[in-house]
């Protein structure tokens, strides 16, 4: 999650218009989960993985190993459908296991196999969001579509907190590390504990300041600030409506 | 006639739960556009005392002044209190809870009501004053101490407060930035605005402020200038300071006869640079 956060602060596309990310990413998910087909599905990985890697300057070595994190849980959950358990043998592979069969169907395969790519497609459209995007610009596209206030205060505070957090615990960490404090497995878990109950208290008192400082400038109980607008530019827009329209009349053709 | 901005008079404050008062009547008066260190050590009542001045504790006893008028703690006399105190906290990480430099700098001043474009100005103003855009596109977390700490000062700045109080600015920071948040001191002070600033530093406090305030047991132990308080050795061992390095030297070299007693005391090393020189 930090490797993305540094991602998406230097990507080359950081600095083009939010909204017009978005509704990108967005729309092509819904594209891609709407046809359900390999077409389709193949058209936007190849396109998102290309985009982001030539336009946004993503190492490609990165991009691959960001897709396969999904991809090992995607194999996972197909080897379910692929492999059945039968009396009957079905018409792609059978052992025989005494009585039974551990058997699957071509049908079978084509489905998971589709399901794959239809997965890692919509993946790939999420990784071109928040590989692109930092999360204050996220943020505020949503805030431009009406998500609930609270919603979008708690979200700005806990990004921001994580960072805080995580700093801390790893200064812990490093320095139980330095006190032999992970030598077995039993100090090693009783390591662990301190540093979550240190973490919790610690997050109890960061809070507690933060508001202090937060009542010190004036603050009401409203988080408003100001945002930093990159205004979208006709060639993006004329590019990304190309991009749907082809998109979308593929859906269409393989649909019917 | 002395032109006091802010006075305190006979504070006393206890934390929940706490036996011990944190402010133990303390009382003090602050002059316009003066600039102001705040010595003592941890747990002193300093800190304490910054809250109080900014409407954040509100004293169990006694009374603070802003221009003469008492504290007016409803909502509005608050939010009007806040905007003309402003505190920069000790650890920014602590101040700021945005991940975008451009949206937390904005925060104060939108609290105060202002228009969004006059806010807007306001803060590329602030950044552009402060040095903080090599930085501004940062993410707050991706920032170095010292980046962070510009970035602290901006957020109180941007609201035109008549009073800064800075709570150990210069704590962890390297030399470099050391200078630089100086500088941004001299310039707020430059501009009218009263500057209240905590610090160990007593070299530092030597050569800057205008007055020292001696913080013990949460009240005040000795104030004057800087000269009258860091001459008396008794009073800096109680509250475990060491004499600015200038003034010792003087000191020691008045002793063998090479400079004149009757000499000002010199506040920076260059004016002790330049008495030897002139001998």
């Amino acid at each position: 999650m930090i490797t993305i956060d540094r991602l998406c602060y230097n990507s080359k596309l950081r600095y083009v218009n939010a909204g017009e990310k978005f509704a990108f990413s967005v729309l092509s998910l819904c594209a891609c989960v709407l046809s359900r087909s390999v077409t389709v599905s193949c058209f936007v990985l190849i396109f998102m993985g290309i985009l982001s890697v030539w336009k946004g300057g993503i190492p490609f070595s990165c991009y691959l190993r960001y897709l396969t994190v999904p991809l090992v849980f995607l194999l996972l959950s197909s080897f379910a459908i692929v492999i059945n358990i039968s009396h009957t043998p079905l018409d792609l592979f059978a052992v025989e296991l005494g009585s039974i069969y551990l058997t699957g169907s071509r049908d079978s395969l084509m489905y998971a196999l589709n399901l794959i790519l239809t997965a890692l497609a919509s993946v790939s459209c999420l990784y071109f969001l928040s590989f692109h995007t930092p999360m204050p610009d996220i943020l505020n596209v949503l805030r431009k579509l009406h998500c609930p206030k609270l919603i979008l205060e708690l979200m700005l505070l806990i990004y921001r907190f994580i960072f805080v957090l995580f700093e801390v615990s790893h200064a812990i960490r490093v320095s139980q590390n330095s006190r032999l404090g992970n030598r077995d497995y039993r100090t090693s878990m009783k390591s662990f504990s301190a540093m979550a109950s240190a973490l919790f208290i610690r997050a109890m008192k960061k809070s507690d300041a933060l508001y202090d400082a937060m009542e010190s400038r004036c603050y009401n109980g409203d988080i408003r600030v100001l945002n930093e607008n990159f205004p979208p530019r006709k060639a993006e827009i004329l590019w990304i409506v190309i991009f749907e329209i082809i998109l979308y009349g593929l859906v269409v053709i393989e649909k019917f | 006639m002395k032109d006091v901005i802010l006075k305190a008079e006979d504070l006393y404050f206890s934390y929940e739960g706490e036996k011990s008062h944190s402010l133990n009547g303390l009382s003090l008066e602050i002059e316009r556009g003066k600039k102001i260190a705040f010595m003592g050590a941890n747990g002193s009542g300093k800190s304490t005392f910054f809250l109080c001045c900014n409407g954040i504790l509100k004293p169990s006893k006694g009374c603070l002044y802003l221009d003469g008028k008492p504290y007016d703690y409803s909502r509005k006399g608050l939010l009007k209190l806040r905007q003309r105190v402003g505190i920069v906290f000790q650890d920014p990480d602590n101040q700021l809870f945005s991940a975008s430099v451009y949206q937390e700098i904005s925060f104060g001043i939108l609290n105060l009501g202002v228009s969004e474009d006059e806010a807007a100005k306001e803060v590329e103003e602030v950044i552009r004053r402060l040095e903080i855009t090599p930085f501004r596109h940062k993410p707050t977390h991706a920032l170095s101490g010292g980046q962070k700490k510009q970035v602290s000062i901006a957020d109180i700045l941007v609201m035109h407060p008549d009073i800064i109080i800075l709570d150990e600015p210069a704590a962890a920071l390297d030399p470099r930035h050391t200078t630089i948040v100086n500088r941004i001191v001299d310039q707020l002070t430059e501009q009218g605005i009263t500057v209240m600033m905590a610090t160990h530093d007593a070299d530092y406090a030597m050569g800057w402020a205008d007055q020292v305030f001696l913080f013990k047991d949460g009240r005040v132990l000795a104030a004057g200038t800087p000269e009258q308080v860091f001459v008396d050795r008794e009073i800096l061992q109680e509250t475990n300071l060491e004499q600015p390095a200038v003034l010792e030297l003087f000191e020691v070299l008045c002793q063998k006869g090479i400079l004149s007693p009757k000499l000002p005391v010199p506040r920076h090393l260059a004016d002790l640079e330049r008495y030897i020189r002139e001998i």
